[in-house]
């Protein structure tokens, strides 16, 4: 049957798009690179480098999970006051005497079930991911002062303090670990079919339902990761700090919300990766330390943050739109 | 004066600017000289050059992407032409935006309703216009105006309701009401009766007469053939982007219009396979839940079972509850005679159903994602070793599907919005065909679509049939089931109230039946 329809419009493929927004983000922070080498002296030094690799991993990890959360078009907001809260798990069962391996593996394990309680709250109980993850947001500190009578708790582990500092091939430890979470959520969310689901859930529940796709069980999932994920960077922050207290990366959510946003990832669902959100996260870094190096007012990087968000959000709807 | 003049008349410079461009009934109003689209490389409207007179309902057919769309989009200010001219009551016009298009009086009605179901039926019509005194809205005032034109066009609707509560049909009915409240001389239906009831559509006919007759050009985009003959004055023609003709609806028929639109007569269109039928695959005894109650049915392999009944007579109602999508409260379901429970989705495909449901957007497809992940969705666990995807497998299933159902498309990355109404309908079809099953449910599969991918569509069947799969085919269009279903189920208030072998029946006696007169 020779029936010839022609599609009304050929829109670019969508991705090579991906990869165009990536490369541009690479070129802005390579960018921001050259332009701190060149106005201060003291940028290209191993040590500010290592510097800046350190402050941007534990918000690129949390970046990370963040964006499979909005992805399905939920949003985390208890993430920083997940840190918080599993800095003073953490510290408290080291205090303890619990071994170091297993003291790390209940935090995560605290992170599962932070994330799980999220899971259900949206799928058995029906609340907006918004609500939920608000109210963790604020009883997980407060639960977190509960337990140390709103003390700070030290910790004297010396093996789990020098971990943060120390160096592995010239780069600093915390960065191996954004490479640790980056690689296996690379192919969780890329190569994987939980991915493709987490997409499919973001973009039409029912059609995805009717596909046969295990809704709520994706769901759980993405809360899950991302949880579990802010428990990791409660682990690095606790080890990079040497106390848990539960009132620790204040405001971090919002933080890995705009660096998964600078990233590319779409706040309604089903569009994101996971090299956009790490980009995004060091690109964020470099602006904060470029801002301490030029002596800039610490008020203004968060005004500069703030700009840069609606910048780039701003010229990649112009580019979807104009790809229409 | 009746209501609805009344409160078309309700701001006096409108009627001023009106008047100044008034235009005697017959001659034109609008026309398009050499008008073009094009995106890139790709001419989606070829020079066109059309006229509409004033009052005259002015009927638009052709097959998806034959420009219809790239048409309407121009007249109403959302895209912008690449070449031509368009001439407004005699004068050259940009139509550059949707502001401008509107404030000529130039409107469109479109077939997937845009109006906001958190507000009542009133404040719909009012959203953008509202009625204030000293900086108040008078929600009063404006909820007893909306109710007389209601009353007035005969919709039986409650302006206090809900819209969120009304069904999609009447939801159409208030979005159109609304457009005629606002002083509109040239008003654009696209498919306006997708999701129309009988009596609906027959409601929004009156309207749209009485419109005509108070001097507004209509123009009227269908599928169906039938409403345009009822319907228009003059019909035009758009094949692959071309202006292919327009004719007086006096002096043209059915077959030429077809002729016109895709060089193929209609006996092919219905084109049925004889295919033998096979042992029973799934029988319902009773089967019971919301929406529908005591169902007993059974589909055979190789054959058409055909559902038909106006919207809401619990046919998809059925369907998800065969599906495993909705709770069954009641009655018993036989795979292979064999009883079976089917609780979900999964447990559904697993037996071996497929369902391509009846909204293609709400449910059919991940319109914001690209093609090749909408047909593979179901078949995700088939294509993957252990953790990943295998990747080649994805992107030639995908590829495959596109080949095979001609989804026109330069590659399976672009986007299921991209897509036409057919094409989309292929995609969601696509989908179920890459999974594979033995019992297919078809629920509206060819709302919105266009002549030549019908006949597509219906030849598909056949190759299902004869692959020994049966088919469920739910249909609010009644030549389409009379003529394929092998057997036919009308349903009306959730039940199944009567059955028919091939065209035993007459149409008029399914319609009484789907009715209940």
């Amino acid at each position: 049957m020779s029936v010839d329809t022609t599609t009304e419009s050929a829109p670019a493929p969508k991705k090579g798009t991906n990869i165009l927004l990536g490369l541009t983000l690479l070129g802005l922070l390579l960018f921001l690179w050259l332009l701190l080498g060149v106005s201060t002296n003291a940028f290209w030094t191993p040590n500010n480098i290592s510097n800046l690799l350190r402050q941007g991993a534990m918000t690129a990890i949390l970046a990370v999970g963040q964006t499979f959360v909005i992805i399905t078009a939920g949003i985390d907001l208890s993430v920083g006051a997940i840190v918080g809260f599993t800095s003073v798990i953490v510290a408290w069962l080291l205090q303890a005497g619990v071994p170091l391996w297993l003291s790390i593996i209940l935090t995560l394990l605290i992170g599962v079930a932070i994330g799980a309680f999220h899971g259900f709250g949206i799928v058995r109980m029906g609340l907006p991911p918004f609500i939920i993850t608000l109210a963790t947001l604020t009883s997980l500190r407060g639960i977190g002062l509960l337990i140390t009578n709103g003390a700070t708790i030290s910790i004297s582990h010396e093996g789990f303090t020098n971990f943060s500092r120390a160096d592995f091939l010239g780069v600093p430890s915390l960065f191996w670990m954004v490479i640790l979470v980056a690689i296996p959520a690379f192919v969780f969310l890329h190569l994987s079919r939980w991915g493709r689901y987490l997409f499919a859930v973001g973009s039409n529940k029912e059609a995805a339902r009717l596909s046969g796709v295990n809704v709520d069980r994706t769901i759980y999932l993405a809360y899950i990761l991302s949880a579990t994920c802010a428990a990791f960077v409660g682990l690095l922050l606790a080890s990079r700090i040497g106390i848990g207290n539960a009132t620790q990366a204040e405001g971090w959510e919002l933080q890995a919300i705009a660096s998964s946003v600078i990233g590319g990832t779409s706040l309604f669902g089903a569009v994101g990766s996971v090299h956009g959100p790490l980009l995004g996260a060091f690109i964020l870094a470099t602006i904060n330390n470029g801002a301490n190096l030029l002596n800039i007012n610490s008020f203004w990087q968060r005004i500069i943050t703030g700009l840069l968000i609606i910048v780039i959000v701003y010229f990649d709807q112009l580019r979807r739109r104009g790809s229409r | 004066m009746s209501s609805l003049e009344e409160l078309s008349h309700r701001h006096e410079d409108e009627a001023k600017l009106a008047e100044s461009e008034a235009v005697p009934r017959g001659a034109p109003i609008l026309e398009l000289r050499g008008l073009q689209k094009k995106y890139g490389l790709v001419e989606a409207l070829k020079p066109a050059t059309v006229t509409f007179l004033a009052g005259e309902i002015h009927a638009i057919v052709g097959e998806n992407g034959a420009g219809k769309s790239t048409l309407i989009k121009l007249l109403t200010g959302v895209i912008r032409r690449t070449a031509g001219e368009v001439f407004w009551c005699g004068k050259p016009v940009q139509l550059a935006t949707p502001n401008e298009a509107i404030s000529r009086g130039i409107n469109a009605v479109h077939q997937e309703v845009v109006l906001c179901p958190h507000l009542s039926v009133a404040a719909n019509m009012f959203l953008g216009d509202e009625m204030n005194r000293y900086g108040l809205m008078r929600k009063a005032a404006m909820e007893r105006a909306a109710q007389a034109v209601l009353d007035d066009l005969g919709f039986q609707l409650p302006a206090a309701a809900l819209l969120g509560s009304l069904t999609i049909g009447q939801q159409q009915l208030v979005a159109t009401a609304k457009a005629a409240m606002r002083g509109i001389r040239f008003l654009i239906f696209d498919e306006p009766t997708a999701y129309l009831t009988r009596q609906e559509s027959a409601q929004l006919f009156r309207l749209i007469r009485r419109l005509r007759d108070q001097g507004v050009t209509i123009v009227y985009i269908s599928h169906r053939m039938e409403e345009v003959f009822e319907l228009a004055d003059r019909v035009s023609v758009l094949r692959d982007g071309a202006h292919v003709g327009t004719r007086l609806i006096s002096e043209t028929s059915e077959n030429e219009l077809i002729a016109l639109m895709i060089n193929r007569s209609i006996e092919q269109i219905y084109h049925k396979e004889k295919v033998p039928v096979g042992k029973v695959i799934v029988e319902t005894r009773g089967l019971s839940g919301p929406g529908f109650s005591d169902v007993s049915l059974s589909v055979r392999a190789g054959e058409i079972v055909g559902l038909y009944g106006l919207i809401g007579a619990g046919r998809s109602e059925f369907a998800l509850g065969l599906y495993g999508r909705q709770p069954v409260s009641a009655g018993e379901i036989f795979w292979d005679g064999a009883k079976v429970d089917i609780r979900n989705e999964r447990q559904a495909m697993e037996l071996g159903i497929a369902l391509a449901p009846e909204s293609r957007r709400d449910q059919g497809l991940c319109l914001n994602l690209p093609i090749g992940l909408n047909i593979n969705l179901p078949v995700f666990r088939r294509l993957s070793s252990g953790l990943t995807i295998r990747r080649g497998d994805e992107a030639a299933n995908a590829d495959r599907q596109i080949r095979d159902l001609r989804i026109k498309t330069p590659s399976r990355r672009v986007l299921a919005s991209a897509m036409s109404g057919g094409n989309q309908q292929k995609i969601v079809i696509g989908k179920w065909l890459s999974h594979g099953a033995r019992l297919f449910i078809f629920d509206e599969p060819t709302v919105g679509v266009d002549v030549g991918t019908k006949a597509e569509i219906y030849r598909l069947f056949g190759e299902l049939l004869k692959q020994g799969a049966g088919i469920i085919l739910i249909s609010s269009y009644l030549p389409e089931v009379y003529e394929l279903a092998d057997r036919l189920h009308v349903f009306r208030g959730g039940r199944l109230v009567a059955s028919h072998d091939h065209r035993a029946a007459t149409h008029e006696d399914v319609l009484t039946q789907a009715i209940g007169i």
